[in-house]
């Protein structure tokens, strides 16, 4: 016959010898091990209590009770022992976790200086409630030129050698046409925006034979120089920095009348024409560089289009977007922009 | 445009800053580019003072000569024949760059030390006698500069005048600017023409003007007895200051009286002119001239022409004839002085490629009134100049008198349009002093603008002036109210849809190139590209450049090839153009398409674990597509195999629902991708963004509920020959409509190398919208599936 005591004391003899097998476990494996030896199905405690029912009827409650009390004690050494096992690996992981190491990244995309210099351009025009217009590349040379009031064999053709498709067709040499194109659809008041292509037969470490342009235009009543000024000094503030200056200066393009070429003060030496002493390259040491023409609009042109010069006004501007591109992102060599190499396009992300 | 500062001076004395002028003349619209200082290279050269001068003891052709320098006196030996004692020379101290590029050094010659060399005029650049030193005026005095002692244009403005100032385009127009903006005075050069009574110009020769429309005014002198030879010092280094080449005493003046008041003249040889006759008349289509530069020019008839009592004689206004060119055995002169119609003139120097000082002047327009002015001057100075007597009055023919014209100007007008406070008085004192004739009269003044100013045509015109005199610049800025209206039927989207585009395609990792719109026909040849329809440049820069674009790639290949050569091994570019396609229907005889092109090259991914090396494959582009289409709102698009392309293979095309062509992709031919320089596949697309544009504004966007029943996933694995398209199974299915299908995925394909067929596992979902399935349901549909791909195709169940 087994007494209580023995019970009791193989009970209490588990949590001692089940303290000192975890001690020495340090591993999952280990442990789990221990489990099977002790809380397993036919484990140590299982054992024991299987001898319960050899104990008299009486006795069996305080068995029972023991060894429930003891199971408690056992699982709670044992989930103690596994917590801590967790917490120790947890420590180990995080100490060799390496951030440093690539990432399954996706490539990444750029686009083009270009197109940028139109988006910041355009949306600042946008802002003001202007629509943005496009047409055709390949353009009659009444649109390019007819309409635009530079009739054949005028001097004026001179300042824009033209690349031809045929006789009345040719490659537009700005985007100045589509001030035609759109005031011949609309009825003022119209304001708009036209970036796109054009194309020059000039090439040299100054010109591509291909380039950008943007066209803008405003029609209404009562438009007068200082709403043009305001437009384009708004319009450079938001490009070149609010402490840009702006300078007007008489010009002439045959569509316009006043005109001005607009010059903006130095954006890499500030206007100040040197540098540490040195001559500044951008501006040549006068502080200014050339940044867009613009003027009145010629009532030739409103001719051509059927507005009464007596009733509306309006102006226009056009500017070049490499050479814009090329003062806000400091590149030096035109030809860049349509070698397209990776190393020059990956910069612009 | 060169001004020279001292001839400026002649005419207006501004005695002012370099700087202020050239600010000021800039900020008057006659952009000053840059100023020259034509005889920088004479600094360093100074007046010397030949004090002794004797044989060199150890040559027999060199001197020993003692020359004052101001500050001291230099031995310096000297090889010319001419050099004497008392002689007042030019000396290049030691330490100046000669004009050839030499540093002048203290040396020791044949054993006589020599600082400094007494130059010639060749030397220095001022003329062609090398024959000896050049000999000074006696009374400089020694020390001074060269530059100063023989009183040389230091200073010259290049300044870009504008087509419309051709009044301009010389010191007189340029002076008039100067005066009227620092309020000076302006003094026209005198003189005392003295004619030679015994001989009438008007007598010996007449003046016939076939068109009228064509030359309204000739007019010419007569000149007899002249010697030719080479113009005075003065002349000819002026005219070197400002850019022109002196030839000699007659020829010289012309071009001097041109830059001088701006009128172009010639001079003619009399003796060579046959009659007493001067004719202005086109020439016949097809006959030659020889031009004063011994070219042969070929003539059409719409060119004017001089003409003899016999032959053509000069390119009216464009370049004399070289049959009656003056020369150096000349005597007699015929001094030509006309007005021509620009664009005749123009025309035939831009065909014939010979634009002359005479013919730019004249393209732009010559003041009529002044002509006569100009040519009393030139025929002054070759009188002068040569020794030669002018024959009394002027042969003219004007058929066309200027007429002036009068313009309507209303100075309110111009203060609004201009936002400028000017007053009347301010215009009316600045239209005056532009020479204008100004008639105040109330509100709408009368204005005559002068004979010299044609581009003042309208008020528009005088209102620019008053503007520009004001001061541009002094404009305030105000920010207009738009007050457009938003229900514009004419609203352009093609900007805003270009850019979701290239937005779309910078999201995904590729990079924007942009190419020139045209390339060569070689690049269009060797891509096998159709030559029919082809837009083709008529005057190419180069034969490179010599075609529009019909399609992306030819551009986006060129990219493709600058790039390997650059070494780079991995390429994700798009590129958004206008491609262009002949179309007589097209007003420009030009279809312009949007385009999107794609090309990927090299490596799938970036090369970096844990990304494994493999290169791209048809399923990147088409996977590009696929989100192409999808985010643009395109699906459902069917993609079929090209039969041929000429330059890929595979090529796929992709059509939408309607059968449109939306685009292609394909794989560049391996045999082309040599010139390439391509070491494994190139990849492209190519889509209409016109097409893709139309559809993604024609489709809204319309919400479906969320069902709230659960899905059944089946998965079915079908084992079928190569041939079969995944496409051809979905058709069948989705040719059953079967409501409760809701998808059908390609989850695996499974091909083992060498095997005859594949494996295709698919995964279809079945859901209700309204109600949880059933089993049985679902079974039902599965199994109808499975029969109808069974039966419509050449497959079979594993």
């Amino acid at each position: 016959m087994i007494s209580v005591q023995n019970i009791i004391q193989d009970l209490e003899g588990l949590i001692q010898e089940l303290e000192q097998s975890l001690d020495q476990a340090s591993s999952f494996q280990e442990l789990e091990k221990i489990r099977v030896e002790y809380l397993g199905r036919k484990g140590r405690l299982a054992q024991v209590m299987s001898r319960l029912p050899e104990l008299g009827k009486e006795e069996r409650p305080v068995a029972g009770k023991k060894a429930n009390e003891v199971k408690q004690k056992l699982f709670e050494l044992f989930e103690g022992k596994k917590e801590a096992i967790e917490q120790e690996k947890n420590q180990i992981d995080l100490a060799t976790f390496d951030p440093t190491i690539p990432g399954r990244n996706p490539d990444v995309g750029s686009l083009h200086p270009i197109t940028r210099v139109i988006e910041d351009i355009c949306s600042v025009f946008i802002g003001l409630g202007y629509d943005v217009v496009s047409g055709p590349e390949v353009e009659n040379d009444f649109y390019n030129f007819e309409a635009l009031n530079i009739p054949p064999e005028h001097p004026a053709r001179d300042m824009q050698d033209t690349l031809y498709i045929s006789d009345k067709i040719l490659l537009r040499t700005h985007t100045s046409p589509l001030q035609v194109r759109t005031m011949l659809k609309r009825k003022p008041p119209v304001a708009a925006v036209a970036p796109g292509k054009v194309y020059r037969r000039d090439s040299d470490l100054t010109h591509t034979p291909m380039f950008h342009q943007i066209e803008g235009f405003l029609v209404d009543t009562r438009v007068s120089m200082a709403d043009l000024r305001g437009t384009l000094t708004a319009f450079l503030h938001r490009i070149f920095g609010p402490k840009t200056r702006v300078r007007f200066r008489p010009s002439f393009f045959p569509f316009t009348e006043p005109s001005a070429e607009v010059d903006i003060s130095c954006v890499m030496c500030g206007g100040k024409g040197k540098i540490d002493g040195q001559t500044c390259r951008v501006c040549k040491e006068t502080g200014w560089v050339e940044i867009l023409g613009c003027g009145m609009i010629d009532p030739a042109v409103f001719a051509m289009v059927d507005y009464d010069p007596e009733k509306y006004s309006g102006f226009a501007f056009g500017l070049g977007v490499e050479r814009i591109a090329m003062l806000k992102y400091g590149i030096g060599d035109l030809r860049m922009f349509f070698d397209n190499d990776i190393r020059f396009l990956q910069q612009f992300v | 445009m060169l001004l020279s500062l001292n001839w400026l001076r002649e005419f207006t004395p501004y005695e002012g800053s370099i700087e202020e002028l050239a600010a000021k003349l800039t900020m008057l619209g006659l952009e000053v580019e840059e100023i020259i200082e034509p005889f920088a290279h004479l600094a360093g050269i100074v007046v010397g003072h030949v004090l002794e001068c004797k044989p060199h003891p150890n040559s027999d052709h060199l001197s020993l000569c003692r020359v004052d320098v101001g500050e001291e006196v230099l031995p310096i030996v000297c090889g010319a024949p001419n050099v004497a004692s008392g002689q007042k020379v030019p000396v290049a101290l030691v330490g100046t760059t000669m004009p050839a590029g030499f540093k002048i050094k203290k040396a020791k010659i044949r054993g006589e030390i020599s600082q400094g060399m007494i130059c010639s005029e060749t030397e220095l650049e001022l003329g062609t006698d090398s024959s000896g030193i050049m000999v000074l005026d006696d009374n400089l005095k020694p020390g001074i500069p060269l530059v100063s002692a023989l009183g040389l244009d230091e200073y010259v403005f290049d300044i870009g005048v504008t087509p419309n100032r051709a009044d301009c385009l010389s010191v007189l127009g340029l002076a008039r600017e100067v005066a009227t903006s620092f309020d000076l005075p302006l003094n026209l050069p005198e003189f005392d023409l003295v004619e030679d009574a015994g001989l009438d110009c008007a007598r010996e020769v007449e003046i016939i003007i076939d068109d009228p429309d064509l030359c309204p005014l000739y007019q010419a002198r007569i000149l007899t007895g002249c010697q030719i030879k080479q113009s005075p010092a003065w002349m000819r280094y002026r005219l070197m200051a400002v850019g022109i080449r002196p030839i000699n005493n007659i020829v010289d003046v012309t071009n001097y009286v041109l830059m001088e008041l701006g009128q172009p003249q010639h001079a003619f040889d009399r003796e060579l002119l046959a009659g007493q006759i001067i004719r202005v008349a086109r020439a016949k289509q097809g006959m030659e001239i020889v031009t004063l530069d011994d070219q042969v020019r070929k003539l059409e008839d719409s060119d004017l022409l001089i003409w003899d009592a016999e032959k053509p004689v000069a390119l009216a206004g464009i370049m004399g004839g070289a049959n009656s060119e003056i020369k150096q055995d000349s005597t007699e002169v015929l001094l030509e002085c006309a007005i021509f119609n620009p664009p005749t003139i123009r025309k035939t120097a831009r065909r014939l490629g010979l634009s002359s000082e005479a013919s730019f002047r004249f393209e732009r327009g010559v003041d009529q009134v002044g002509s006569a002015y100009a040519l009393d001057r030139a025929t002054y100075l070759m009188a002068t100049l040569s020794g030669g007597k002018v024959a009394k009055g002027v042969a003219k023919a004007e058929p066309r008198p200027f007429v002036s014209c009068q313009i309507n100007f209303r100075p309110k007008r111009a203060s609004e349009y201009l936002a400028l406070d000017v007053d009347e008085t301010f215009c009316a004192r600045t239209l005056t002093k532009l020479g204008c004739v100004v008639e105040e009269n109330g509100d709408v003044w009368q204005v005559t603008p002068p004979s010299y100013r044609l581009d003042l045509e309208r008020e528009v015109d005088l209102i620019e002036e008053v503007g520009r005199v004001y001061g541009l610049d002094k404009i305030p800025a105000h920010l207009p109210r738009i007050s457009k209206s938003l229900d514009d039927e004419n609203i352009d989207y093609n900007y805003d849809f270009t850019l979701k585009v290239k937005k779309w395609a910078c999201g995904l990792g590729l990079q924007e190139a942009i190419n020139y719109s045209f390339v060569g026909t070689q690049d269009l040849d060797l891509l096998g590209i159709a030559e029919q329809g082809r837009v083709l440049i008529c005057n190419p820069l180069t034969e490179e450049q010599n075609v529009l674009r019909p399609e992306l790639l030819p551009g986006l290949l060129q990219t493709l090839k600058i790039n390997i050569g650059q070494g780079h091994k991995r390429l994700r570019l798009f590129e958004v153009a206008h491609t262009f396609i002949q179309d007589q229907e097209s007003d420009t005889e030009t279809r312009e398409n949007n385009r999107l092109g794609i090309l990927l090259y090299g490596q799938r991914h970036a090369s970096h674990w844990p990304f494994k090396d493999e290169e791209v494959d048809y399923t990147d582009i088409k996977g590009l597509v696929d989100h192409f289409v999808q985010v643009f709102r395109c699906t459902p698009v069917q993609f079929k195999l090209a039969e041929e392309h000429p330059y890929l293979n595979p090529c796929v095309i992709c059509e939408s629902g309607d059968g449109k062509k939306l685009g292609f992709i394909g794989r560049l031919k391996p045999e082309l991708a040599k010139p390439y320089k391509a070491k494994s596949a190139v990849w492209c697309a190519d889509f209409d963004l016109d097409l893709v544009q139309k559809t993604y504004q024609s489709q809204e966007v319309k919400f479906k509920n969320i069902p709230r029943f659960p899905v059944v996933r089946r998965d079915m694995t079908i084992v079928a020959p190569l041939t079969l398209r995944f496409a051809q199974v979905t058709e069948v299915i989705e040719k059953l409509n079967i409501p409760i299908l809701e998808s059908v995925v390609l989850v695996d394909i499974y091909q083992p190398e060498g095997a005859s067929e594949k494996n295709l596992s698919l995964r279809l979902t079945y859901r209700h919208p309204e109600r949880t399935l059933k089993d049985k349901e679902v079974n039902k549909a599965h199994q109808k599936i499975g029969e109808a791909v069974l039966e419509n195709l050449d497959v079979r169940f594993p």
